[in-house]
């Protein structure tokens, strides 16, 4: 397969994985092989943050990568760890015995038989979610349209993770929407039907419906569902105290209009 | 692409100015009635079960259109919802396919010659649509079609930033209070169930069949029935 194949079937790849069966751990590895594959590195591995913030290994086209990356974070001090600290690339840098910048990095990276390290930054508008990290065995540097198609790469798979994450949490809180205002629908049928069967207004029913929940440790929602399907029957609910009525608790809860906040 | 940014972020500044009072998203509905060209907007928000409410409605005739597909339970906004992608009836006086027979008589009856519908989604996370109406047929062009796009995802945002700040369980306050999530109506269900001994979900379709039927909202109905003005009793209404 041509170089421009391989790139493109990437690019498809990668994108694929906007849409369905979404897996961090796949796009990533997706990326990390490809790289090696298109262009003249010989291991590829990739970092992201963890929603703590701290940095963490999520693939590596080789184990030798990947224990050299894990050692990367242990030591807090490499390529990858500055190039996400910064945003910015590290490229063609030569490895050496002795390097001051990264002394315990560079002693362990060069003992695994790497010579030479290129790190790139995934980030999409200021927000920096990880780094690529690319690794030579031998000296020489990265051509520069090399790097700019490492760079494209990284781009689009930082926009799948960003895109899963933002999706993540789009599907939690519109499924706490639904769950809401689905119980809240069931809690106004069960007024409406405590209110049509014992002539209590729907402020009342609603009081009803509650001070039984609470005298049997229910749930307002459960029981509620209980009625509305006829498995729980409304005779049988407590009476409301005449005298005292259930005082309501909600802020929110306006006596007029009779609904009910859940 | 660039051209759906573009637009989003013009939207983005004549929302703006809205946000700070608080009105912004009830200014959605305005915004994309504004910005299409078209004669009134509305947004609905829809689950896969019973909910379904006006976040914001520009006119009388979007509010009505509003309550005739939560009376009928169809029309071009549950459409959209639930196929995920925009569904556009340039023609309502003379449709390809005559998708909503009951809706299109009477939004014709209203002066609605033209309804297009677009979902409010991220993904495969579907929250409602936006659907805008106008008094005259005719496809919209290819601006006005990436502005109704853009305002939805618009929207989209808005309507998770509101419930973001509610809590677990419950409907934010902000959403309680915009939104008319037609709860007299399920009150309303619950007396009818009683009233003649079937269930709520069958109540509610007599609900609507007996608002359609007298050529009322189901709200006004619900109402009525709330207030012990009107029973539904014996058999269905001729």
């Amino acid at each position: 397969m041509s170089r421009e194949a391989l790139l493109i079937r990437t690019l498809v790849e990668l994108a694929d994985n906007l849409v369905d069966d979404f897996d961090v751990i796949d796009v990533l590895t997706v990326l990390s092989d490809r790289c090696v594959e298109v262009l003249d590195v010989d291991s590829a591995g990739v970092m992201l943050a963890a929603p703590g913030g701290e940095l963490q290994v999520v693939a590596s086209s080789s184990d030798a990568m990947r224990g050299l990356e894990l050692f990367e974070l242990q030591a807090n001090e490499g390529p990858c760890v500055d190039c996400f600290v910064s945003g910015e690339p590290i490229v063609n840098l030569e490895l050496t015995a002795v390097d001051e910048r990264w002394p315990r990095f560079a002693r362990r990276a060069v003992a695994d038989g790497f010579r030479s390290v290129h790190a790139l930054p995934m980030r999409l508008r200021g927000t920096t979610v990880g780094a690529l990290n690319m690794f030579r065995t031998s000296l020489g540097s990265l051509r520069e349209d090399d790097v700019i198609v490492a760079q494209a790469l990284a781009d689009v798979a930082t926009i799948a993770i960003i895109q899963h994450q933002s999706a993540v949490g789009a599907a939690v809180l519109n499924a706490q929407l639904s769950e809401a205002l689905n119980s809240r629908i069931i809690i106004e049928q069960a007024k409406g039907m405590v209110s049509e069967a014992s002539g209590l207004d729907m402020d009342r029913s609603f009081q009803r419906i509650r001070s039984h929940a609470r005298n049997h440790n229910l749930r307002l929602t459960e029981l509620a569902r209980g009625i509305a399907e006829g498995s729980t029957s409304i005779v049988g609910l407590d009476p409301l105290p005449r005298s005292h009525p259930v005082r309501s608790t909600s802020p929110h809860l306006r006596p007029g209009d009779g609904s009910t906040p859940a | 692409m660039t051209v759906h940014d573009d637009r989003m972020a013009l939207i983005l500044s004549r929302l703006a100015p809205h946000d700070a009072d608080g009105t912004g998203t009830l200014r959605l509905c305005e915004l994309a009635a504004e910005t299409t060209g078209v004669s009134g907007a509305s947004i609905i928000l829809l689950s896969d079960e019973l909910a379904h409410g006006s976040l914001c409605t520009t006119d009388g005739v979007a509010a009505y259109l509003d309550d005739l597909q939560f009376t009928l339970g169809q029309g071009p906004a549950i459409d959209a919802h639930a196929g995920g992608r925009p569904v556009l009836e340039p023609e309502l006086a003379a449709p390809a396919v005559a998708r909503w027979p009951a809706l299109a008589t009477s939004a014709l009856r209203a002066g609605v010659r033209a309804l297009f519908a677009f979902p409010v989604r991220i993904g495969a996370v579907k929250l409602g649509a936006l659907t805008l109406h106008r008094d005259s047929p005719g496809a919209l062009n290819d601006l006005q079609h990436a502005d109704a796009l853009a305002i939805a995802v618009v929207a989209t945002r808005a309507i998770l930033a509101m419930q973001a700040d509610a809590p677990p369980g419950s409907v934010s306050v902000e959403l309680e209070e915009g939104a008319n999530f037609h709860f007299v109506v399920h009150q309303a269900a619950g007396m009818v169930s009683i009233q003649l001994g079937i269930g709520v979900t069958e109540a509610l379709v007599r609900l609507r069949g007996h608002a359609f039927l007298l050529d009322r909202t189901i709200d006004d109905v619900s109402r009525d029935v709330v207030d012990r003005r009107i029973r539904l009793e014996g058999p269905e209404p001729a």
